[in-house]
Order: C-alpha cells, then sequence, then structure tokens
C-alpha cells in the first residue's frame, strides 16, 4: 500500500508539472525547472512560472485536494458512496451570495470571502436542521442539504434573469461553473488557513471515521464518541468545501469520483484513502485546469464543465463495471 | 459487576423499561429472557451506555454509567450488538483489531505489539485464527458471529453484553458459541446475553432475568425459573419443564391441538 501511495505522489507532482508546462507561452521543461530553483534570476519566464502558473497549479491543487477529502469524509460518514461535498448545502449558499453580490455591484474581490462566509453559514443552518440530540440526523442531513440547495437555486435562477438585462449575468455563470481563471495567491492566501484547519480536523476525525465503517452503534460499543466524530468529521467537510469554493466557484465531479477511485487503488481505511484523495483530487484538478485553459486557447473553458465531461462517463464506468463496490 | 436501581427507559412518549432493579454479580453468565419487544435489546443498550436511560440509576463496576466517557466505557464494557448489517469489504483481522480503539490516543494511528497480542488472542479464542486474512464478506453467517465475538473479546473489558449471538446460527455453532462465553466465565468475565431459545438459556446460564412487557418479571437460578409459572405469563403460552438425563431442566411449549390442527 505505501507502494501505491508513493505512486499516487509521483502522479500528483507529474500533474503539477504539466501544469506548470502548458499555457499561452510554451516553456521548456530546463527553463520551467531552472525558475522554480531560482524565482528572481530568470526574467518573463520566471515571471510566467511564479506569478502566473505556479500559483493557478497551487489554486487547483487545493481545490481538488480540499474537495476530495471532503467527499471521502462525507461518503464516510453517511456511508452512502453517492454523497458529494456540496451536500451540506455550502456550495449552493456560496453561489447564491456571489449572485446576490455580483447584481448589487460588490467588488469582485470581495466575492471569494462572501462565497466563502455565505457557504460556512449555510453550513451552520443545515447542520442546525440535522441536528437531534447531541448528534447528527443522518437523513434529516441530507434532506436538510438538500432541500437548502434547492432554494438556492431557485435564487440563483432569479438572479440570474435579473441580471440578463444588467449584463451581470457572465460574471454569475462563470462561478457556477467553476473556474480559476485568473485566481492567484492572494486567493490562496485567504483560502489555504481554512483549508488547513479542515484537512486538521479530517486528520483528528480519521481514527473514528475508521470505526464508523462499522456502523453507529458497534463504532459507540468500541469507543467511538460518535456524536462529537459527526460533528468534526462535518466542520472539516464544511470548511474544506467552503474553501474550494471560495476559490474555483462550483467544481463538480472531483468530491463525488475522487474518493470512489482512491477507494478502488488503496482501500477503504481512511489513513490511506484520506492520502490518496488529497492526491489524487490535487492531479485530477490540476490536469483538468491544465486541459481548461490549452484546449481551446486563447478562450479558457470553465474547469467544473471540463470535470463534468470527464467525471459522467468516468462515474458510470465505475459504478456499472463495479456495482459491488458501490453496494 | 452491575446494579441497576428503579431502572426507566423511554423512547419519545413511550416506556420500554420501568422499574427494573437488578444485581449481576462477577463471573456470572446471565441470560436475558423474554418475548419479541418484552425489552432485552433495550435492556442491554442501557447498560451498554449507548442507549438514554430516562430515571433510576445504574452502576458498572461501581461507578455510574453516565460518568464513563466512550473510551472507559469500552474498555469497561464489549458490546455487541444483534445486527450483523456489514457490507465493507475489510479483512476478518483489520475488523477484529477495531476492538483496540478504545486503546489509542487520537494520533496513535498504529497496532501496537499488545494490540497485535490481543488480536490474535480474541481469534485464537474464537478459533478464527486462520481466517484473519480473510474478507469479512465472503464469511458465512457462522464465522462472522465468532468474528463479532472475538472483536468484543480484544476490547479485554471485563463485561461481556451480548444480544442473541446464537440467533441465525445452526445448532452446533450456536452451541459453541456459548460453550466459548462459559469459558470466558470461567477465565472472569461478566456474561449478560440476551436469548431467545430457553433451553439454551438453561443450559449455560447461572441465573435468568425473565422480562415482560418492559418489567423485569424474575431474576432466578435456571431450575427456579423454568418451573415457574411467571414464563407461562410472559410468553403467553402454556409451557412445560422436563429433567433431561443430563440433570438439564427443558423447557416446551405445551402443544394440546396437535392432532386436530394435522388432520384439518
Amino acid at each position: 500500500m505505501a507502494a501505491r501511495l508513493a505512486a499516487l505522489a509521483l502522479v500528483a507532482l507529474l500533474a503539477m508539472l504539466v501544469g506548470l508546462l502548458v499555457g499561452g507561452v510554451p516553456l521548456p521543461l530546463a527553463t520551467v525547472l531552472a525558475a522554480l530553483a531560482h524565482p528572481h534570476t530568470l526574467g518573463d519566464a520566471g515571471t510566467i512560472v511564479w506569478a502566473i502558473r505556479l500559483p493557478r497549479v497551487c489554486v487547483a491543487a487545493t481545490v481538488g485536494a480540499s474537495l476530495a477529502i471532503s467527499g471521502a469524509l462525507l461518503q464516510g460518514m453517511l456511508r452512502n458512496p453517492i454523497v458529494d461535498p456540496y451536500l451540506t448545502g455550502v456550495s449552493a449558499g456560496a453561489a447564491a451570495a456571489i449572485a446576490i453580490c455580483v447584481v448589487l455591484g460588490v467588488t469582485l474581490a470581495l466575492l471569494p470571502a462572501i462565497g466563502f462566509a455565505a457557504g460556512i453559514a449555510t453550513a451552520l443552518v443545515v447542520a442546525a436542521l440535522a441536528r437531534r440530540g447531541t448528534g447528527i440526523d443522518v437523513n434529516r442531513l441530507i434532506l436538510a442539504g438538500i432541500s437548502l440547495s434547492a432554494l438556492f437555486s431557485a435564487v440563483i435562477a432569479i438572479v440570474l434573469t435579473r441580471a440578463q438585462a444588467s449584463g451581470y449575468a457572465s460574471a454569475i455563470l462563470s462561478w457556477l461553473a467553476g473556474s480559476m481563471a485568473g485566481r492567484g495567491w492572494h486567493e490562496l492566501a485567504f483560502a489555504l488557513p481554512y483549508a488547513l484547519g479542515g484537512l486538521l480536523l479530517a486528520l483528528l476525525a480519521v481514527p473514528a471515521l475508521n470505526a464508523l465503517r462499522l456502523g453507529d452503534t458497534r463504532a459507540a460499543a468500541i469507543g467511538v464518541d460518535v456524536d462529537r466524530a459527526q460533528w468534526t468529521i462535518l466542520a472539516a467537510a464544511s470548511l474544506l468545501t467552503a474553501s474550494a469554493v471560495s476559490l474555483s466557484g462550483m467544481v463538480g465531479f472531483v468530491g463525488l469520483i475522487v474518493p470512489h477511485i482512491a477507494r478502488r487503488v488503496v482501500g477503504s481505511d481512511a489513513r490511506r484513502l484520506i492520502a490518496a484523495s488529497v492526491l489524487l483530487g490535487a492531479a485530477l484538478t490540476v490536469l483538468a485546469d491544465a486541459a481548461a485553459r490549452t484546449l481551446f486557447a486563447p478562450a479558457e473553458l470553465p474547469v467544473g464543465v471540463l470535470l463534468a465531461f470527464i467525471g459522467v462517463p468516468a462515474f458510470l464506468y465505475l459504478y456499472l463495471r463495479g456495482g459491488r463496490q458501490f453496494a | 459487576m452491575i446494579q441497576a436501581r428503579e431502572l426507566r427507559v423511554r423512547a419519545g412518549t413511550r416506556t420500554l423499561l420501568e422499574g427494573v432493579n437488578f444485581d449481576v454479580r462477577e463471573r456470572e453468565f446471565v441470560a436475558v429472557l423474554g418475548p419479541n419487544g418484552a425489552g432485552k435489546t433495550t435492556l442491554l443498550r442501557a447498560i451498554a451506555g449507548t442507549g438514554d436511560f430516562a430515571g433510576g440509576t445504574l452502576r458498572v463496576g461501581g461507578r455510574p454509567i453516565e460518568s464513563l466517557g466512550a473510551n472507559e466505557r469500552a474498555r469497561t464494557i464489549a458490546y455487541m450488538a444483534s445486527d450483523d448489517a456489514f457490507a465493507e469489504n475489510m479483512c476478518v483481522r483489520d475488523v477484529v483489531a477495531m476492538g483496540r480503539y478504545s486503546f489509542h490516543h487520537w494520533w496513535q494511528w498504529h497496532e501496537e505489539p499488545r494490540d497485535r497480542e490481543a488480536v490474535d488472542a480474541a481469534l485464537r479464542a474464537v478459533g478464527m485464527e486462520l481466517f484473519a486474512d480473510r474478507a469479512f464478506p465472503t464469511l458465512s453467517t457462522g464465522e462472522r458471529q465468532r468474528i463479532w465475538l472475538a472483536l468484543g473479546l480484544a476490547q479485554e473489558a471485563p463485561l461481556l453484553l451480548l444480544d442473541e449471538p446464537t440467533s441465525h446460527l445452526d445448532i452446533r455453532v450456536g452451541h459453541e458459541i456459548l460453550e466459548l462465553l462459559r469459558h470466558r466465565v470461567a477465565a472472569g468475565k461478566t456474561v449478560v446475553c440476551a436469548l431467545h431459545d430457553l433451553n439454551e438459556a438453561a443450559a449455560y446460564a447461572d441465573r435468568i432475568m425473565l422480562l415482560g412487557c418492559g418489567r423485569m418479571l424474575a431474576f432466578d437460578p435456571p431450575e427456579l425459573l423454568l418451573r415457574s409459572p411467571l414464563l407461562e405469563d410472559a410468553y403467553g403460552i402454556p409451557m412445560e419443564a422436563v429433567a433431561a438425563p443430563s440433570g438439564i431442566l427443558r423447557v416446551f411449549p405445551r402443544v394440546t391441538n396437535r392432532r386436530s390442527r394435522c388432520s384439518s
């Protein structure tokens, strides 16, 4: 298993290297490596690598890794393989708030922070609705997440119809489709601490997440504080998802499909599953972003759209070929 | 080992158990009997600390059950639920190793030598050491039941609570499981076990607790309880007790209209 994780780490590194190599200006591998080694000595190449491509690769890796861990956490806690990070309502809440703010003319630089705050606020409302006693009712969590997401979708639809007249629709749509265009160190510096906080909470929950595979009753019998574990997992997933959404808008399918692939490669043990999800989520999103900005260059495809095009067939293939694993 | 005083358990507005008083001694094998819905699982869950109780006191090992933290509880009480629903593709050894959860801090993600010894000993105790690397879903029902028991044994808790460990098992495997529990009692454990089969209880338990309609009707040695009219009251069916040649009491429902049913 250590060899498989090492191979995944290599895949992630190679994906990031590909992300640094492709772009509007062709840069040979040696130049990219030299620019990485000596940040301030290579003129334009150094600027392209350090100011444009590396931050974007890091943003894509953070988004992919965050969504993948979040998906793995929620699928594990709910023991439901078709759960994805957006179940908690985080993305719909963030998107609705951003859509409203765009129409109100709020400056673009504030949108990540607003998206993050709205996402966390939505997650809190969903958590309050899902609360039963001192713990979480899994069915209520799913129902509350789906209901609030539907409500916010309606809000977005209303705002979009209003925005068409005023010309703000394209800005809102780029958030809904998911994109890393124009994101850099500044946005990463805002979101990364929250993503790392989410990762830390996820690591705290790993032993309990492993034990929850036995079911809540058996997990409680072997010493898991099930209520505390559920709250920790939900908090971790919400922080990670809100960080990702604030960076890139709604990037779909990473959180759903990467945990499935990771489970195929390293099994269901949460210790390995989380590590594999980080590496695979980062690799897939970095590659998708690289493809999104080169396939129709100079125009950019939204990375969320590209991932859906890759993700849906891949998910269906996995589902139809390996039904047992999903049962 | 366990003291219950005026124990009351509720679910919403419905009372599931009321006015339950008993003491279970250390190194005792107690069978909990009663018809469906009598409160057997509710009682076990209350003792295990995983179900809420609404009133009274319940002490395990001299301490109120609600004062035990999750880890401490798991090191005192090994509760084996009756639910067998489990689809994860884990190997047998990994399932049993979960019993060591309460011995680890959150940052300890790997087995210590002491854990490995406990898991090996638990697998040996249930005769499943050769199955350690098998995938859990490939086991038969009887083999799975043994693995759940091994998981409980790996907890090294002095009190074992089992909810119908012999249901779905054939007569041989069922008796092997109960024999194994008897050995655990001889080795110093206390066992409280919900059963459906009166004769299994008669053969293996030191005392039988009889529940009916959310109340404790009796708590006596088998030879007393199985002759008691309370048994017939609890199950609502006439019974007859017969001493087997081995001296162990056997109980059977008294079937009076068998011939007429067959001929009709």
